[in-house]
């Protein structure tokens, strides 16, 4: 019941928005993740934009699991607060 | 394709590589009916090392569902004048009275909603109908319905209600730990509650019961890499808590789902199946909601708790014992006459074992059960 969906944003009209799900159009209410634009990948969750998606983030995660030892070097030298895998996460 | 497989494979190899390390056989627990489901689905269980098994929780919210909720969501929909609205996953679990499903069948008005805002148009749209909204669902599920009965609110409607059994992670997975009788040694956290509720709030888990934690997404892939990080931890004696699917989650979740939960619920004593009564553990309309209460406006009590005899889906989702282990799985109780919820809902822990580990099942039937 949990699961939410990636989808595409194709337009938007205040705190409504048209999202793209595998080819179908599917509108959605945006109140939970704030402002948006065309083109935002967000989850959706009973019609719901429950998240914006940073996919940037993602692959920096995955680039870490391949390496973890890189990893652990790319947490440290990082001063950013976002949050990330291994150091960061532990107070 | 050919990246993905290698990273499969890659995800895998790590969890073998840290299983090795182990002194000895550790449980993980996933707490998320979606990991439930894809951990069956992509067959990780006969990949996974025989020394690491992973064990569904209270994850599924149809599951967690009380006996007497389910009876109060059947009563109410055969009541005349009433529409129940639903989400798909709550049609065919069956209470003392039969379904939703046969309630419809009988005549009773049974909708299936998308959203919850459909449930606000379709009483909208009917004046003459009290629609009622049956609100199940996690941290991940409960900003729609608090949205859904803002919204019903600022309309002004006078035949819009939800009958609410929002329920709270947290609260679950800490009287499981205290219970004392389910030997865990991590947790794989569900990754769209977390998205909502943010990853800090497991903290204590970490801190107070020295358990690793690691939130994971939903594919194959993510749960692969979920486990492998988490025997890691167990190897290296090292409890953290890690967020490995930071393109949704957060360390603080989404605050506008947070405030809006804030300012239509509070946290109210819930009854779960297989745990009881919990502390803080569900959701409850704050006063100046009172008005959209199902409860109140219809005047409904609880019935008891009875669960149907013999069924063990009450242990079955607090990793107590497996779906092998009921007497009623795969002989009475099958997807098509499904006698507990954990085989009704698609993401029940009796029907992913049924569908996709049946055989393996009656091949060993000692098979991963908790150590």
């Amino acid at each position: 019941m949990c699961l939410a969906v990636p989808a595409q944003l194709v337009s938007t009209d205040g705190d409504e928005a048209v999202a793209d799900l595998h080819g179908n159009r599917v509108k959605i209410n945006t109140l939970l993740v704030g402002e948006v634009k065309i083109g935002d990948w967000v989850l959706i969750h009973a019609g719901f934009a429950i998240q914006k998606l940073d996919y940037q983030e993602a692959q920096e995660t995955w680039a870490i699991l391949r390496d973890v030892d890189k990893a652990a070097q790319t947490v440290e030298s990082d001063e950013s607060t976002k949050p990330r895998i291994d150091e960061g996460l532990t107070r | 394709m050919m990246q993905r497989i290698s990273e499969s494979r890659q995800a895998l190899d790590r969890l073998n590589a840290a299983a090795a390390g182990l002194r000895d056989h550790v449980n993980f627990m996933e707490v998320c009916g979606t990991h439930t489901v894809n951990a069956f689905r992509s067959g990780l269980h006969s990949l996974m090392p025989k020394n690491v098994t992973l064990l569904s929780g209270p994850g599924c919210p149809v599951c967690v569902t009380s006996q007497g909720e389910i009876d109060l969501f059947i009563e109410l929909a055969g009541r005349p004048g009433i529409t129940l609205c639903t989400y798909g996953d709550m049609l065919r679990v069956t209470g003392k009275a039969g379904s939703l499903e046969r309630a419809r069948s009988r005549g009773a008005e049974v909708r299936i909603v998308y959203s919850p805002l459909d449930a606000v148009a379709l009483a909208a749209q009917h004046p003459q109908r009290q629609v009622t909204f049956a609100a199940v669902g996690f941290e991940t599920t409960t900003p729609a319905t608090a949205i859904a009965l803002l919204e019903a609110k600022k309309l002004g409607l006078k035949n819009f209600t939800a009958l609410v059994s929002h329920k709270r992670i947290m609260p679950a997975l800490t009287a499981l730990l205290e219970s004392g009788t389910v030997n865990v040694a991590g947790f794989l956290l569900p990754g769209h509650v977390s998205v909502i509720i943010g990853y800090e709030t497991y903290r204590p888990v970490v801190e107070e019961y020295g358990l690793p934690c690691v939130v994971a997404g939903f594919e194959d892939l993510q749960i692969a890499a979920g486990l492998a990080r988490l025997t890691e931890l167990v190897r290296d004696g090292t409890p953290r808590l890690e967020n490995w699917y930071p393109q949704a989650v957060s360390a603080e979740g989404n605050r506008k789902a947070q405030e809006v939960i804030e300012r239509v619920f509070e946290p109210i004593d819930a009854r779960w199946r297989g745990l009881g009564v919990l502390p803080d553990s569900g959701l409850g309309l704050r006063r100046e909601f009172s008005e959209f209460d199902a409860r109140v406006r219809f005047e409904l009590t609880e019935p008891d708790s009875t669960e149907p005899a013999g069924c063990r889906c009450g242990e079955v989702i607090t990793g107590r014992c497996t779906p092998a282990e009921c007497g009623l799985f795969g002989k009475v109780c099958t997807p098509i006459n499904a006698i507990g919820p954990c085989m009704v809902s698609s993401e029940g822990t009796c029907q992913a074992w049924f569908r996709y580990r049946r055989q393996a099942t009656q091949r060993r039937s000692d098979a991963a059960t908790k150590g």
